[in-house]
């Protein structure tokens, strides 16, 4: 990839905190990837781990108590977003990034018609309207193999089946014409032979128009046959990225392992599948330590210590990074040890935590 | 498969008969009362030039006013009037159809003023009937949806029985109100406002001639003051052969021109004070839900604020206050109720829909718009408030059979609060009725008490009503018992 083409969206830093009454939640902390044009970058991780709200951030859809650091970057065609006004987020939103949501049950107005709200998103980018955003909302419809779709854009969201539903967002999303689609979690409300079809359909669009997606999920599953590259995230942080072959074929860090070794379809012919134990804690407080410690088979004394930084930690190929102890591999512990203290943020940064356990 | 139109012209284009004869029929029909319409929209010009500095245009206005009362009306006081005389033979001069051609002789006050209210109850329930009847046209030959939401929520309230019978009576209220001018046996200007400087004709009994009286002269001849005194209750005629279909007030007044004239003021202030509040209560319900925060919670505080302010002080100093001043000259107070009702009243309403709020701005549908570039705006009102507008005319149906009786309670009151005399207002007449309650005029104060009940329980029934109706749960709750009550037999 060459350099100095900015990449379609580079996330740096970016840390996101929720101010509750009880406490802060740094629901994302140091938050970095970036996603190229054209292709399709996942980000994994168990419930309550931050992809949403790293979705929402992009978005700029954060609500207070909710506030996007300072510090944080967000930047979409080489245009910072972070520190933008409502106005001027809108222009962003729709056409150039646009987003479909988790539930196709309630992403849809239930008291309007399909069709009044695919037209509604093609008058904003587009401009059309009457008859001309109606064959453009059917041409829209056609796009997501939806069949019979002049009858379909008068029928009301309750009409539609789940999978259908799902492409109709689809619709709207595409009658933004964005150049960034995220998906947050498309098709986890959908039963599994709808989700082949939906994901099926993603790439099909994704040919055709050239559309970069970022695409989160908890599935492992879902996520080898989508994405192109792959972060998986914990507790807010992301703790290993990787192209996905190289993120199947060879896990660096204990998480991914352990998730991994959760697939029942990996692991054919074990008596048990493992699990990990435990579970994700609420990232209350600015990590000073290894999240993932508490839970993790490999833990040593240090992780309790020290707050790992992304590292190389090659496996098959290029741009195989791990946020672990354990890497680089090539290092000797104490070395190893020495090598994430230096990188970690200085001290007094930080605000005091108490010891997680 | 062939192109189906797609916008309504076009639709009705393809098939034009069935809205060509539903406007026929509607065209009609207004036709029948476009002379009182335009009419009242003249008075209403002139009312407000009036209040202008400048007299420009009054003239013009006024001869507007002469032209419009040429165009005919089929349910006006001139094509069936009720008053009149009788002849010394026995018939009746000046009633209805004593005024037509070729008819010598009319019926008596009484017939002709209950055909004149027959005739304008049923042509307001004919209008209403029409336009529910051309809403079933549209849905059956123009909707382009088969469903939408409404229809379930509309079929629901026809099961509400409760529901329909407050309809029933409110429907009842709103007719007598904008039909009040043409109701009543006689006109507030005539009979309460300026009675000397009318004059009427009557038998008079002793000598047997046609003598003129002025109407302030009769009306003190046709008090009812309780036991001991005259009285003239409902369904009688006073001694100068004037009908009352609810008696008279301890002034000698038409009661029954005085309510339908009061009913007229009721709605004003209910509906004026309702829609402000209402809009108040929907705009801010909007913003908090949608920004959050900051912004919410400073409209808390404010709501707050106005709610702890002690509604009837307030009312008793802003009446102190406008005393005398043109903001309080209007409908005798009535206007400025009115508004500080509806400027004082919007916190409660807003509380009330601020939940409902808050709940529709976390739906995904609300983000999802949010997320392709909706405005604000366009995300509050099309995606938030139609969510909303269904509480509000609950709450809004209650608090407007509130403000009605608020209303009366300060005009009973007097003293300056409320609406002023001359301008005739429900509570008004009980407070004259007030000392007749256990005697022989016992009417004066029962008939309007019973009608504010009835009016605020109609208002209560109906807004119930709408609650089950936009309640998509209120009948599959329902289903459910039957559904578990069939399990254990």
């Amino acid at each position: 990839m060459p350099d100095d083409d900015p990449p379609l969206l580079a996330v740096e830093d970016l840390h996101t905190t929720f101010y509750t009454d009880k406490e802060d939640i740094h629901a994302v902390q140091n938050v970095s990837f970036d996603i190229e044009a054209g292709e399709t970058v996942g980000i994994v991780g168990e419930s309550g781990s931050g992809k949403s709200v790293t979705a929402r951030s992009i978005m700029g859809l954060i609500e207070s108590p909710g506030r996007i650091q300072p510090g944080s970057s967000i930047r979409f065609k080489g245009e910072e977003l972070t520190g933008k006004s409502e106005k001027e987020y809108r222009k962003i939103r729709g056409s150039g990034i646009a987003m479909i949501f988790q539930d196709p049950l309630t992403s849809l107005n239930p008291v309007y018609t399909v069709g009044n709200q695919i037209k509604e998103a093609l008058r904003l980018h587009q401009g059309l309207r009457g008859k001309e955003a109606t064959e453009a909302g059917i041409e829209v419809l056609e796009a997501v193999s939806i069949p019979d779709p002049r009858r379909r854009m008068r029928e009301y969201p309750h009409q539609f089946s789940g999978g259908m539903r799902q492409r109709a967002i689809i619709a709207m999303a595409l009658a933004c014409d964005p150049d960034l689609l995220i998906c947050d979690e498309p098709t986890t409300a959908l039963d599994v032979t709808i989700q082949a079809q939906i994901l099926e359909l993603l790439e099909e669009i994704q040919e055709e128009r050239g559309l970069s997606i970022m695409f989160i999920t908890h599935d492992m599953g879902v996520m080898a046959q989508i994405a192109d590259r792959v972060n998986v995230m914990y507790a807010g942080e992301i703790v290993e990225k990787a192209a996905v072959e190289d993120l199947y074929n060879s896990p660096r860090h204990p998480y991914t392992q352990g998730l991994l070794e959760s697939i029942p379809g990996r692991n054919v012919g074990k008596e048990r599948l493992s699990t990990i134990e435990g579970d994700v804690p609420t990232p209350n407080a600015v990590a000073t330590s290894c999240q993932f410690a508490p839970r993790c088979p490999e833990a040593f004394e240090a992780c309790d210590r020290i707050h790992p930084s992304m590292v190389e930690a090659e496996g098959y190929g290029r741009d195989h990074t791990a946020a672990c102890l354990l890497y680089p591999e090539d290092l000797s512990e104490a070395d190893r040890i020495d090598h994430h203290r230096e990188r970690e943020t200085p001290v007094e940064e930080r605000e005091p935590t108490e010891d997680p356990r | 498969m062939h192109e189906e139109p797609t916008t309504i012209t076009e639709r009705i284009a393809a098939n034009p008969r069935p809205a060509l004869v539903w406007l026929a029929v509607f065209l009609a029909l207004f036709a029948l009362e476009a002379g009182a319409l335009i009419q009242g929209v003249i008075v209403l010009v002139e009312r407000i030039i009036v209040l202008l500095p400048t007299e420009a245009g009054l003239s013009a206005v006024t001869g507007a006013k002469q032209a419009a009362a040429e165009i005919p009306t089929l349910i006006s006081r001139e094509v069936i009037p009720n008053y009149g005389y009788r002849t010394p033979d026995g018939a009746w001069v000046n009633t209805f159809p004593e005024n037509l051609p070729y008819v010598d002789s009319g019926l008596e006050p009484k017939w002709a003023w209950l055909i004149r209210n027959v005739l304008a109850f049923g042509y307001a329930a004919a209008l209403l009937g029409w336009i529910l009847h051309g809403y079933n046209v549209f849905r059956r030959e123009y909707r382009e949806a088969d469903w939408t939401p409404r229809d379930d929520a509309l079929g629901r309230f026809r099961r509400h029985t409760w529901g329909k019978a407050g309809f029933v009576v409110v429907f009842l209220f709103i007719t007598m109100a904008v039909f009040a001018p043409t109701l009543g046996p006689t006109t507030v200007d005539r009979n309460i406002v300026q009675p000397y400087s009318y004059e009427l004709t009557y038998l008079n009994e002793e000598t047997g001639e046609l003598d003129t009286v002025t109407v302030g002269t009769a009306n003190t001849e046709s008090r009812s003051a309780g036991a001991g005194d005259q009285n003239f209750g409902p369904w009688s005629y006073d001694n100068y052969d004037r009908f009352h279909p609810f008696g008279t007030l301890p002034q000698g007044t038409d009661l029954y021109t005085f309510m339908a004239s009061g009913a007229r003021v009721s709605l004003f202030i209910g509906l004026l004070s309702i829609a402000i509040s209402g809009t108040l209560a929907a705009t801010f319900a909007m913003i908090s839900a949608y920004y959050k925060g900051l912004v919410d919670l400073a409209l808390v505080v404010t709501g707050d604020s106005i709610m702890s302010i002690p509604q009837l002080l307030l009312l008793i100093l802003l009446s102190a206050v406008f005393a005398g001043h043109w903001l309080g000259e209007i409908y005798s107070g009535g206007l400025l109720l009115a508004l500080i009702f509806g400027f004082s009243t919007w916190p409660f309403l807003w509380r009330a829909v601020r939940g409902p709020a808050l709940q529709v701005s976390t739906e995904e549908w609300v983000d999802a718009a949010r997320s392709y570039g909706q405005t604000p705006r366009k995300t509050m009102t099309k995606h938030m408030l139609p969510y909303v507008i269904g509480y509000l005319m609950v709450y809004a149906s209650l608090f407007i059979g509130g403000i009605i009786i608020t209303t009366s309670a300060l005009s009973f009151l007097g003293g300056g609060l409320g609406v002023n005399s001359p301008t005739p207002e429900w509570g008004r007449a009980i407070a004259a009725g007030q000392d007749y309650v256990a005697t022989q005029s016992w009417h004066v104060a029962l008939i309007p008490g019973v009608l504010i009940v009835l009016v605020v329980t109609g208002f209560n029934a109906f807004g119930d009503g709408i609650r089950d109706a936009i309640d998509p749960e209120s009948e599959a709750g329902e289903g459910e018992t039957e559904i578990v009550g069939g399990g254990a037999g």
